[in-house]
């Protein structure tokens, strides 16, 4: 059936689906190259490190002779106080870093996003309960939330990505329903009531896949910012026990040698801000590279 | 020999994106004489906003670039002026008005201030007396000058628009631009403005460059037309010329894609196929793929202005003398 | 009115809906009565806000009217749930105003026009499906090579036809069209309403085309009715309202358009004056008096109904016997 009906222009129509079009945006953006680049090179370095090293020997394992050896070829991070390798347990590290927060975000986005676009889609009552609700929750900060979960249920993985996705359920929460208020009114949406379509398949169709993009910049934002809570947590205590590498922890330990090995305390702290960076550039570019297609 | 206030002449603009060259406006010639209307017609995507915009230099850079041309306004090459002399030509010597008279108005300032503030960015000092000139404006356009203390909102589309063109006019511009004035306007309400506009270019002496797709405003107001096409000028002449003795193909069609020349019950004459893409422009005649009256050697090279008089076209059938279009020829 | 006579599809009883505001009620629709007969167009016209996008949508019940009856093929769908509605759905479609917004931006052609088909059940079989899917983009003369785009790759043109094609994807006997061809450029506005014709002749469809073009509704529809503030002012075959129009404000509207004729004889344009008046708060008087030449002191004694001045012929004035 390939009968042509029109007689068109010479013009060929490239299918270039809404991704493509974004991934071609991204790719120009100088920051976000480098920031994905970086990410994930850490994702596979630390893949790797799991297989390559024993957790006992390589990471945890104390070597009092080498300890306070300054970074060089050797150890390019240096050792740390009982000297264990700096630089492996960096690379190993970041798994923790890394699994707690896409683990706390997936986890808020998947309740934020419902609640959100349930509250942005029916509004009236239903909006106002569940927004209020969200509105306290987002109110509290981020870390005494955590402690207090963690206070209660005690300091697992678990219950710390528990704790960290609350902030990242509000925060997702409050994208969605803006964004659902605002298609709401689409024709679009006009024309699937038009159609027949119930209105869960409305939401779940039509709506939610097109909040995608601010719920997509935000994800990567709020890695970052669950990355460096997670790390606060550890370094009060209350996270990822000792002698786990997680760099929050890394940083506490080492606050006692800041005079004395600075490296000990200031490699986690770059560790986690050259990946939080990284993340925000990511993002950034992910919402220009976005944005046009928006606005069109 | 009319006195010619604008003069356009081998105006080139394109606008280099991402994804291709976008040929918006592929030399371009013609001329607007003192108190003449012209309406420059076309569908989306022929260049008309391009070339309006070009007059004032307002082709936003990047990605548009004037690549080459003249323009000639009271004697000066407009493209030539710098920025600040630029400053000066605009909303003085030439006003422009666009089509959406909702977004056209800041919200937070009254219309009368709106106006007084055209009036002096260009050379009155005393705002009270620019005030009170904003008042005579209001007049002009048909608004209770009561009113220059309300703000946009209070307004409706109508008025809003009589207000945008009293900003226009402030400052006595001797062009005009109108891209598209009414077209987001009820009937009646076009109408209005209609009369409006033919009434201050009766006063001021004001010359305009109407641009629309729509014939019907074209033959209430216009004395010139000019059919654009794909970034070309295809036909020009005056109202009478365009109309009754139509010479470009494309002119014809769409003059048969008309519901309100046709008896209910007869089709619609469409023209087949669509505007080529900008980006792809064929190497003859941008029309012929589309033409009923096309020859092979439309489609080799692009056809020059032929002469009849006062109406040009740009069409290789009138090379030979005695071609005419099924419309004329039916009479 | 003989029914028995017409086979009539549609009917609409004194429908009227209000909204709140802050402001006050505010009257979109305010009492509209018409029917409209089977494979036959009823053109509703009048300038924004008159209400004729909102009684378009409150037939299909996508808006939910405030009194008022709507009667389909017989029954009387006013208060019908959303479920009954689901199977009604499949009988009455609408063909949406801007082409640019009516799509899902994130659908391609291939997945807008299966949507309904699937969502109904109607066709079993993926295969199946998108072969009818094909034959209803080779109906609305869309190429098969656009299966996979998306709507911002194609001009408003096509978009509209996408539009089309959904709409008639579920066999429909009525079709409200919100404005299908405003914004689109004239010479693709000749080819839709080109197609839309023939469609009605090959489907034997039911329109209602409501548009604020009275050169496109003169051309396209069987019946227009002219709408004002949220009233039918007139309503009367095509060219019985072109060429005997009886409404002052159906008079103004009419010499309002713009004729693309120059020089050779046109009709003396005559201006409406002054601007539409707020639907809030209406009070009991002809809607259109403040702006309407013949305006007396019988205009300001209550809203006039609409009267039967000859055969089907309808007129809302107080005055039209004397102004005839």
């Amino acid at each position: 059936m390939e009968t042509v009906t029109a007689k068109s222009t010479n013009v060929q129509y490239k299918s270039r689906s809404l991704a493509a079009e974004t991934w071609r945006r991204l790719r120009k953006n100088k920051g976000a190259v480098a920031g994905m680049v970086f990410i994930v090179i850490l994702v596979i370095a630390t893949i790797v490190s799991g297989f390559i090293y024993d957790y006992e020997t390589d990471i945890i394992g104390q070597n009092i002779s080498e300890r306070f050896t300054p970074p060089g070829l050797k150890y390019p991070f240096g050792t740390d106080q009982v000297g264990r390798n700096i630089f492996t347990r960096i690379i190993y590290g970041a798994r923790y870093s890394l699994t707690i927060s896409v683990g706390a975000v997936a986890i808020g986005l998947v309740v934020g996003v419902l609640f959100g676009s349930i509250a942005g889609f029916y509004g009236g009552l239903v909006d106002d309960l569940i927004m209020r609700v969200n509105d306290v929750l987002y109110a509290i900060p981020n870390i005494m939330i955590a402690v207090v979960v963690v206070s209660l249920f005690g300091t697992s993985t678990f219950n710390l990505l528990l704790a960290l996705s609350i902030n990242a359920a509000t925060s997702f929460a409050r994208i969605a329903r803006a964004s659902v208020m605002t298609l709401r009114g689409e024709e679009y949406i006009e024309a699937s009531y038009a159609i027949g379509l119930p209105q869960w398949k409305i939401i779940l169709k039509h709506i939610v896949p097109n909040c995608l993009s601010p719920i997509i910049v935000q994800t990567t934002l709020l890695i970052g910012t669950t990355i460096i809570a997670a790390s606060s947590l550890s370094f009060l205590g209350i996270g990822i026990p000792a002698p786990a590498p997680e760099w929050g922890a890394m940083l506490s330990e080492g606050r006692d040698y800041m005079r004395s090995a600075g490296y000990i305390c200031v490699i986690p702290g770059l560790a986690i801000m050259v990946t939080v960076l990284a993340l925000n550039l990511l993002g950034d570019g992910l919402r220009d590279a976005l944005d046009p297609k928006l606005k069109k | 020999m009319k006195e010619n206030i604008l003069e356009i002449k081998d105006l080139v603009v394109h606008y280099e994106t991402d994804e291709g060259c976008v040929r918006a406006v592929n030399n371009v010639s013609f001329s607007i004489g003192k108190k003449t209307i012209l309406g420059l017609v076309g569908e989306t995507g022929a260049g008309k906003t391009t070339t309006a915009l070009s007059i004032l230099n307002l082709v936003p850079n990047p990605p548009g670039v004037i690549k080459n041309g003249s323009i000639i306004l009271n004697g000066v090459d407009v493209l030539t002026l710098p920025e600040n002399k630029l400053q000066e030509v605009r909303g003085k010597d030439v006003a422009m008005i666009f089509q959406d008279p909702m977004t056209a108005l800041n919200p937070v300032m009254t219309i009368g201030e709106q106006i007084a503030e055209s009036i002096m960015l260009h050379g009155e000092k005393d705002k009270e007396k620019a005030l009170a000139r904003a008042k005579e404006m209001l007049e002009h356009v048909g608004i209770a000058a009561s009113r220059s203390g309300d703000y946009p909102h209070q307004l409706s589309g109508g008025m809003r628009q009589r207000v945008v063109i009293a900003i226009a006019l402030a400052c006595n511009p001797r062009l005009l631009i109108a891209d598209e004035p009414t077209t987001a306007l009820d009937v009646t309400i076009q109408a209005q403005i209609l009369e409006l506009i033919k009434e201050l270019n009766r006063k001021f002496d004001t010359s305009m460059l109407l641009i629309t797709h729509d014939l019907g405003v074209v033959a209430e107001v216009c004395d010139e037309v000019a059919v654009m096409y794909a970034g070309r000028i295809v036909e020009w002449g005056t109202a009478d010329e365009v109309f009754n003795h139509t010479l470009h193909p494309y002119t014809e069609g769409l003059f048969n894609s008309l519901p309100n020349l046709r008896k209910r019950g007869e089709d619609l004459v469409p023209i087949k196929g669509m505007m080529p893409d900008p980006m792809n422009l064929p190497e003859g005649c941008a029309f012929a793929p589309r033409c009923p009256y096309a020859v092979p050697q439309c489609e080799k090279e692009v056809p020059e202005l032929i002469k009849r008089g006062t109406h040009l076209v740009a069409c290789r059938a009138y090379e030979d003398g005695n071609f005419k279009l099924r419309r004329n020829s039916n009479g | 009115m003989d029914n028995k006579e017409k086979d009539i599809l549609l009917e609409v009883r004194d429908l009227k809906k209000y909204f709140d505001t802050p402001k006050g009620k505010l009257h979109a629709v305010d009492g509209v009565t018409f029917t409209v007969e089977r494979g036959k167009t009823l053109g509703i016209v009048g300038e924004s806000g008159c209400g004729k996008s909102t009684t378009g949508r409150c037939i299909l019940k996508l808006i939910e009217p405030t009194s008022g009856k709507i009667i389909y093929n017989g029954e009387d769908i006013t208060n019908y749930s959303s479920r009954k509605m689901r199977k009604l759905r499949t009988e009455m479609q609408m063909i949406f105003q801007d082409p640019f917004s009516s799509l899902d931006p994130r659908q391609t052609v291939m997945q807008a026009i299966c949507e309904p088909i699937y969502e109904h059940k109607l066709i079993r079989g993926k295969k199946e499906v998108e072969k009818r899917a094909l034959e209803l983009m080779e109906t609305v003369g869309l190429a098969p090579r656009l299966i996979n785009t998306y709507p911002h790759e194609l001009d408003g043109g096509r978009r509209q036809r996408i539009g089309i094609a959904r709409a008639l994807a579920l066999n429909p006997k009525l079709v409200i069209c919100d404005e299908p061809v405003s914004a689109l450029d004239v010479s693709i506005q000749a080819q839709i309403l080109n197609l839309m014709k023939q469609l009605q002749k090959e489907l034997g469809l039911t329109y209602v085309f409501i548009t604020h073009d009275l050169s496109v509704v003169k051309y396209f529809s069987d019946e227009i009715a002219v709408m004002y503030l949220g009233q039918l002012v007139e309503k009367a075959p095509s060219d019985e309202l072109f060429e005997r129009p009886l409404h002052p404000y159906t008079q103004k509207l009419l010499s309002a358009i713009p004729l693309p004729i120059v020089g050779k004889k046109k009709p003396e344009r005559s201006l409406i004056k002054g601007e539409i008046t707020s639907p809030v708060n209406l009070p009991d008087e002809c809607r259109f008096n403040k702006r309407c030449d013949f305006r007396s002191e019988v205009c300001l004694k209550g809203n006039p109904q609409l009267q039967e001045i000859s055969p089907n012929h309808f007129v809302a004035c107080s005055r039209v016997h004397e102004l005839m």
